[in-house]
């Protein structure tokens, strides 16, 4: 019996979703060990017997805590797909307001009391809700990691992301360091896993895969001072993806 | 020395290049700096560069590397890699040429690295005299500017001409078949040799001490406050020893083709900068703290590998220097600093001397086996009966350890836990459950099929035992390793004082090899003495409650003539030593067996190295005289 795999999503572009079919022919492949048996983006079938749940996307309200909790029950694993689902990712830019002033800003003064379409909390991971088995991080994510992934899942086996910057990857494409380009990387404080892609195309990280739990800040700090990055560029990148600030309400 | 014109120099490697036989790599820009990449066009090519991004060494020692080839859908299918087309790099440095060197030696000193080897011979270095200096080389310093051996051609490009040393007969023959050169002039040999004598006073970096006295300057200074001061800057990014060109540890894993039947086991490049690269399948990480894993790297240049190999394994490129972020990793900074402020705590780090392993062929290729018998012994460890498909025994001796492969999952390193025994072809295992391999195997029933490298290490030394009276003192699954030397000395009891056995376990559901236990109860001629650390209630046990080193004063012996031998986890060693040291037994009575993360089995990957020892080839089972001093052992 090949497992079966069911992809829902929350607060996000979905263009994870589309990264998997940007597997192209190797989709044809992961069908061949997989059953898809929910996807909204790719197929109009739906079935509620899975085996693993692929998730991508924030948690932003009470109603997608609601469906999570039942996603996370009928599952027997649960992937978080990309950065969204694994760290908050840009969502969590919108934590510096309050829920009341965000309301505001987008849709001005159109009564929503009471839509529960409406009633937000901050962005939530969804490791913040739910028990999350394995993560596949990055915006978008690397699909060469999706499958990495999923194979292991498959296997049996514990699919380890690396616990080492981007730097490593970055070295072994032997690219000239961005920094000495003169632009801002988070390479030495994010999690590696997506090849350098962004440093190889002479764009520094922006950390999408998330910060290093061991990462030396400080250490990092005296090299932005270093190459002289004006503190305010630091602020909105160290930010993009990996907001810390929580305003409730 | 033969000379050509520009002209001809550029035919002849446009002539290699149209061969097309060869990978021809040669030195070319990318960006602002330079990098070793094929050569499509001979006019790419660039013999001005300072240093480039990587080393060489990427074309012998690829950053990722395919090692086995494997079909899970079938029983037991594995092929080696095929080898790949030979090659010629162009533009090597003299510098580069001697990293070369030092990798040949590590990669060609017995158990050879087959796949290293082959590569290697099947590529030509055209060295190149350094035209342009990098800025933070200071090869100069340690006479790694100028080289005299180890290229098949080195070329001087003095712009108008290029006069070429042949350094192999290959290098010879190299030139005969696809250049035009005639006998170098004396005014131009007199060119090349003025280039060179004035190389060393044209950099600006200088060393303050000779590189033959870093040892000395290590040892003295393993508390000197730099080590501190620098490592908090430390990002563990692995930079310094991924761009160094005498770097080779190296991290393997399992990787599935996404139709679920064929995979590659890859080798890739790794780096003891890195926080996991000495984390074990029980989650214990030996070099924890940045400054242990900064340090490291200094003494791996700087003591270990001199004391091992005979060099210094640094060679004053500069590559780290300049990629390194923070700036900390220039090897001239941290010894000039170390050679104007030594603080003189003199340590000393010796590798015990140990039997050269002598394996043959291909060292990666896992040998088929069946298991035979399974038995579970407790919730987390079965014990396996395992049979080579060949038929043949091991080969083992008592202690050594082999690399289990379940395909698609990677390798682990188990001790073997019998004894060689006259007329039986299989060997036993036990398997603790920790990792993805030691898992899947609980999965595996009998009949099924396993790969198998090894035995790998150096075990018990039964002969230096002999007469004597001796301790075993066991741990949890530290008891596979001893019941392979238990099984060894009952079989040849006579040859054997007093023996006692001492083994702790987490509780009494936890004991292992109950039958062989019961066994040796009934004999008369072995104590033996249990404690679990918790008994809950209602489980029957009758042995003791509390810790391993309770056991000790229940058995009457002579510090003197007792050996102990002592197999644990980690944790257990420092108590049960200081409690046999405080009971007067000297330390060349005790002897340990470590555990670290053996990857690769044959002195390579650098996973298991204690200091300079690797536990692979020195251990796992050690003197503890040899190796009390080393910092990073117990």
């Amino acid at each position: 019996m090949k497992p079966r795999v069911a992809v829902f999503d929350f607060a996000s572009c979905e263009g994870c979703e589309l990264q998997l079919f940007n597997l192209e022919e190797k989709f044809l492949d992961l069908i061949k060990i997989v059953d898809v048996v929910s996807f909204r983006e790719g197929m109009k079938e739906h079935s509620d017997l899975y085996d693993i749940a692929v998730i991508d996307g924030s948690i932003m309200r009470p109603m997608d805590v609601e469906r999570l909790k039942i996603i996370r029950k009928k599952a027997k694993t649960v992937v978080a797909l990309g950065a969204c689902a694994c760290i908050g990712g840009v969502n969590k830019l919108r934590n510096q307001w309050t829920s009341e002033n965000v309301r505001r800003e987008v849709y001005g003064d159109a009564n929503l009391e009471g839509n529960p379409l409406f009633d937000i909390f901050p962005a939530r991971a969804v490791d913040e809700v739910v028990k999350v088995d394995y993560y596949v991080p990055g915006c978008p994510i690397d699909r060469a990691e999706f499958t990495k992934v999923i194979t292991a899942v498959i296997m049996g086996r514990e699919p380890r992301l690396p616990s080492y910057p981007v730097c490593v990857e970055c070295k072994l494409r032997e690219n000239q360091c961005v920094f000495e380009l003169g632009m801002f990387c988070l390479g030495p404080i994010t999690r590696a896993g997506c090849n350098a892609i962004c440093p190889t195309h002479r764009k520094g990280c922006a950390g999408c895969r998330g910060f290093l739990e061991d990462a030396n800040m400080d250490a990092f700090k005296d090299v932005l001072r270093k190459y002289k990055i004006p503190m305010d560029e630091w602020l909105k990148c160290f930010d993009m993806f990996n907001c810390k600030i929580k305003r409730e309400k | 020395m033969k000379s050509m014109t520009r002209g001809q120099w550029f035919s002849f490697t446009d002539s290699l290049i149209q061969d097309n036989t060869r990978d021809i790599i040669g030195v070319q820009s990318k960006g602002k700096r330079f990098h070793f990449a094929l050569l499509e066009n001979a006019h790419d090519l660039r013999l001005d560069h300072d240093v480039t991004l990587l080393p060489p060494k990427k074309f012998l020692l690829p950053t990722h590397e395919e090692l086995i080839r494997f079909d899970i859908s079938r029983p037991f299918e594995v092929s080696s890699s095929k080898p790949d087309r030979a090659q010629i790099l162009i533009g090597v440095h003299p510098y580069d040429v001697i990293a070369i060197q030092q990798l040949d030696a590590v990669y060609q000193n017995p158990p050879v690295d087959d796949i290293y080897a082959a590569r290697r011979k099947n590529t030509l270095i055209i060295a190149s005299d350094i035209l342009t200096i990098a800025s933070r080389s200071f090869a100069g310093s340690l006479g790694n500017h100028v080289v005299t051996s180890g290229y098949d051609l080195l070329v001087t490009d003095l712009g108008d001409i290029v006069v070429i040393d042949e350094g192999t007969s290959a290098g010879r023959e190299l030139l005969k078949s696809f250049g035009e050169c005639r006998e170098a002039l004396t005014p131009e040999i007199e060119r090349v040799t003025q280039l060179r004598a004035e190389l060393p006073g044209r950099y600006r970096h200088k060393l303050k001490v000779d590189k033959w006295q870093w040892t000395e300057l290590l040892l003295n200074n393993s508390t000197h406050p730099l080590w501190e001061k620098n490592a908090r800057k430390c990002l563990s990014c692995g930079t310094c020893t991924l761009v160094c060109p005498t770097c080779f540890c190296y991290d393997v894993d399992d990787v599935m083709d996404i139709n679920m039947k064929e995979g590659t086991r890859v080798r890739t490049w790794d780096s003891c900068l890195l926080r996991d690269f000495t984390l074990i399948g029980s989650g214990e990480i030996f070099r924890q703290a940045p400054v242990d894993r900064y340090r490291h790297r200094f003494y791996r240049k700087g003591v270990y590998l001199p004391q091992r190999f005979g060099f210094v394994a640094c060679v004053g490129c500069g590559r780290c220097a300049t990629q390194c972020l923070s700036d900390i990793a220039d090897p001239l900074n941290v010894m000039n600093t170390l050679a104007a402020s030594s603080v003189e705590t003199r340590l000393d780090l010796p590798i015990p001397h140990k039997k050269p392993h002598h394996l043959q062929g291909p060292i990666f290729l896992p040998k088929s086996a069946t298991i035979i018998r399974r038995e579970k012994m407790t919730q987390t460890d079965t014990f396996y009966e395992i049979e080579l498909d060949s038929r043949k025994p091991l080969g083992h001796q008592p202690g050594q350890f082999v690399e289990v492969s379940i395909f698609g999952m990677g390798e682990a390193p188990i001790s073997v836990a019998s004894a060689p025994e006259p007329g039986r072809n299989s060997f036993d295992l036990l398997v603790r459950s920790v990792g993805n391999v030691t898992t899947h195997l609980q999965s595996l029933t009998v009949g099924d099929k396993i790969g198998i490298r090894g035995p790998f290490g150096n075990g018990f030394d039964a002969a230096s035992l002999r007469k004597r009276d001796l301790m075993f003192i066991a741990g949890g699954c530290g008891m596979a390793p001893m019941r392979s030397l238990v099984k060894y000395v009952l079989a040849h009891r006579s040859e054997f004082g007093e023996v006692s056995l001492l083994y702790g376990c987490k509780d009494p559901d936890s004991i292992l090899f109950n039958a062989d236990l019961n066994v040796w109860k009934t004999r008369t001629d072995i104590v033996q003495k249990f404690t679990v650390d918790d008994c809950p209630a209602g489980a029957s046990w009758d042995g003791n409650i509390g810790v391993i080193t309770d056991l000790i004063p229940l058995i009457d012996f002579d510090p003197g003539k007792t050996t102990a031998i002592i197999v644990g986890p980690p944790v257990m060693y420092r108590f049960v030593i200081k409690n046999l040291k405080d009971r007067g037994m000297p330390d060349d009575n005790i002897i340990v067996s470590l555990e670290r993360r053996m990857k690769c089995g044959v002195g390579k990957c650098g996973h298991c190295q204690i200091n300079g020892v690797y536990v692979c080839l020195e251990g796992p089972v050690f003197n503890y005289a040899d190796i009390k001093d080393l910092p990073e052992a117990f």
